[in-house]
């Protein structure tokens, strides 16, 4: 008899004994993460678009007079620059992956090799959701050593040493810190929306293309609304999209940070005025709705796929 | 596969030397869909070291019904025991102690036949580099481990499931189609693993459309139709004879005629192969023979009359059309 198959010893005795891990699971994830080549063009897409932005700001008319007479509003916009590639680019990058990470897993069956080795539909769910913060997390950590660095070089170039680094104050890294927030609330939202998508569609193109049109649709509805404003002159339309969640992600940076700081927002934000709570609510009641969406169809619907 | 596989071949000679422990059972299993009842009060026994085969037309309910002993589906109503606990309420220690491959294996395409090891072995723990080489052995794609799975064959796929499978070291395998896109003797090595693995005290469940293969693999069969269990007997049991006698002459056609006026020999006919198929005088073929001979006919050969599990499948599901016979 062959020898492989009675492999009865101490070895065998730990695998039959063996119940899906949690952590298991989350490493088996980033394992396929990391196999994907799509995983690494996207980061060098990232990393080269960051690199690029911080070029323009050289490249622009009078920066050493606006470094040197205003250092501290100079490092703002290279914040805010740094923080819109990360939560619009940073953003799709974290959707694509989602979609991949769940979509995919359904769209070619693969779902059942993990679920008929024992483990549960919402233990496999939590670790994708966790491999995938733990992603979105290592995405921020090393985007902003890359953002860092590259402002120290254009500060460096532009003005021939670092000295306007001197201009950052507490509150200048306070606001950094409320910055990056908007940015992580924003990536999570992203996620949990993709996730639903994924759950809804159980397959990487319906996954994908619904995640990725979100926020476009939202945006543009936008557009529509106001039409409407125009047509039936009623307040009810703008109204609603202060309801609305891309205008909200957009829109938040600008309500959250102190209104001196005159951080832009990126992208259409609502018709109405809204506020910071405002919409950390609307965020918060989406992320919910998804998460919802996505926990109950993936506990209840049979795996066919 | 490896040769390794094909060495010192030990063969499960006998079903009779089946053991008591009932491995699987399903009881009353039942799954609706809306108006469509796919599997219908199943009830099966595998027993431990069994080869069971499990057969159906396309539609019968043999994928719902693996998919529901896996966990994938949910069972309207009935339940499902495997290692004699029950699965709803201890799914996460008994599904590791089963190994499965369903339908065409789902791979992850862009990993390597390794990774996609390591990607399934890490859910679980325990499975070493060590093992991971062993099953890569065991099913012969050592030399491609490092290979994009999307650069293999449909069999080497096929094995790559198979290795899946084999990666817990499960007490239970359950295989839909395990031969599906092998070749002959890739085919052939496949039974000789069935058949180990049976030998090594494991029970196997091969949902298969080859039955031929089936009849030469499992010791017992379960056919089911229209989702309902049509009957789970042994091979043996199932194709021997009921009774009669294959016997090959010439003028088989005035045999034919001559044993037919026999009372005993009126369901008397001659089969494809041109022989004739009877009873016997007294069940005996000691005095079929006689009886032939003294009526001018000499038989060439005279044996027990067996039918194969391809006439009897189509038998019992009306032609493999899905109705009931």
């Amino acid at each position: 008899m062959s020898t492989v198959i009675t492999t009865a010893g101490i070895g065998s005795s730990r695998l039959r004994t063996a119940t899906p891990s949690f952590l298991g699971i989350v490493r088996g994830e980033l394992l396929k993460v990391s196999r994907q080549w799509l995983t690494w063009i996207m980061l060098a897409l990232l990393a080269g678009g960051t690199i690029f932005a911080h070029l323009l700001t050289f490249s622009i008319p009078n920066a050493k007079t606006n470094m040197s007479q205003a250092p501290l509003h100079f490092l703002y916009n290279e914040m805010e620059v740094s923080f819109s590639i990360l939560r619009i680019f940073g953003g799709i990058f974290i959707i694509i992956l989602t979609a991949y990470l769940i979509g995919m897993e359904y769209q070619y069956g693969t779902v059942r090799i993990l679920l008929a080795r024992g483990v549960g539909r919402l233990q496999l769910l939590f670790a994708k959701l966790l491999a995938l913060v733990i992603i979105a997390l290592a995405l921020v950590i090393g985007l902003l050593l890359l953002n860092s660095l590259m402002i120290c070089l254009i500060i460096d170039l532009i003005g021939g040493n670092l000295q306007a680094l001197n201009a950052t104050s507490p509150a200048f890294w306070s606001n950094t810190a409320l910055y990056l927030l908007t940015v992580l609330i924003s990536m999570g939202v992203s996620i949990l929306m993709a996730t639903a998508m994924g759950a809804i569609g159980r397959s990487l193109s319906i996954g994908m293309s619904a995640s990725l049109a979100w926020f476009p649709v939202d945006n543009l509805g936008m557009l529509f609304l106001l039409l409407a404003q125009r047509l039936t002159h009623n307040d009810f339309w703008p109204n609603i999209t202060a309801y609305l969640l891309g205008p909200n992600l957009n829109v938040m940076p600008e309500v959250i940070l102190p209104a001196q700081i005159k951080a832009n927002s990126i992208g259409i934000p609502p018709l109405a005025q809204v506020d910071g709570p405002h919409t950390l609510w609307v965020a918060l009641v989406y992320g919910i709705v998804f998460a919802a969406i996505a926990i109950v169809l993936t506990w209840k619907r049979d795996v066919k796929e | 596969m490896s040769d390794k596989l094909m060495a010192e071949p030990t063969v499960r000679t006998s079903p009779s030397v089946r053991s008591d422990e009932v491995v699987l059972r399903t009881q009353n299993l039942s799954k609706q869909y809306g108006q469509r009842l796919a599997v219908d009060k199943l009830n099966l026994e595998v027993r431990r070291g069994d080869i069971l085969g499990f057969l159906g037309p396309n539609g019968a309910g043999k994928t719902t019904t693996i998919r529901m002993l896996l966990g994938l589906i949910t069972p309207t109503a009935g339940s499902i025991e495997i290692l004699g606990q029950d699965l709803a309420k201890q799914r996460a220690q008994l599904l590791p102690r089963v190994g499965a491959l369903i339908e065409t294996p789902a791979l992850y395409l862009y990993m390597s036949g390794r990774d996609n090891l390591r990607a399934v072995g890490s859910v679980l723990g325990g499975v070493t580099q060590a093992r991971i080489d062993e099953v890569l052995e065991l099913v012969g794609l050592r030399s491609r481990q490092k290979d994009r799975v999307k650069t293999y064959s449909l069999g080497m796929k096929q094995r790559l499931g198979v290795a899946m499978a084999l990666l817990q070291d499960p007490e239970v395998l359950i295989l839909d189609e395990p031969a599906n896109g092998l070749d002959p003797a890739g085919i052939v090595e496949m039974r000789d693993l069935m058949q180990r693995l049976s030998a090594a005290d494991k029970t196997v469940l091969i949902s298969s459309h080859l039955l031929t293969e089936v009849q030469q693999i499992c010791a017992r069969v379960a056919i089911i139709n229209l989702g309902k269990l049509v009957t789970e007997t042994a091979v043996e049991k199932l194709t021997r004879g009921q009774g009669e006698y294959s016997v090959k002459l010439e003028r088989a056609q005035e045999a034919l005629s001559v044993v037919r006026a026999q009372a005993w020999g009126r369901n008397a006919r001659i089969d494809t192969d041109g022989a004739l198929i009877t009873p016997a005088p007294e069940g005996r073929g000691r005095e079929l023979n006689l009886f032939l001979v003294n009526a001018g006919f000499v038989p060439d050969t005279l044996m027990p009359a067996t039918q194969d599990l391809e006439q009897i499948f189509l038998q019992l599901t009306n032609g493999g059309s899905g109705d009931i016979k």
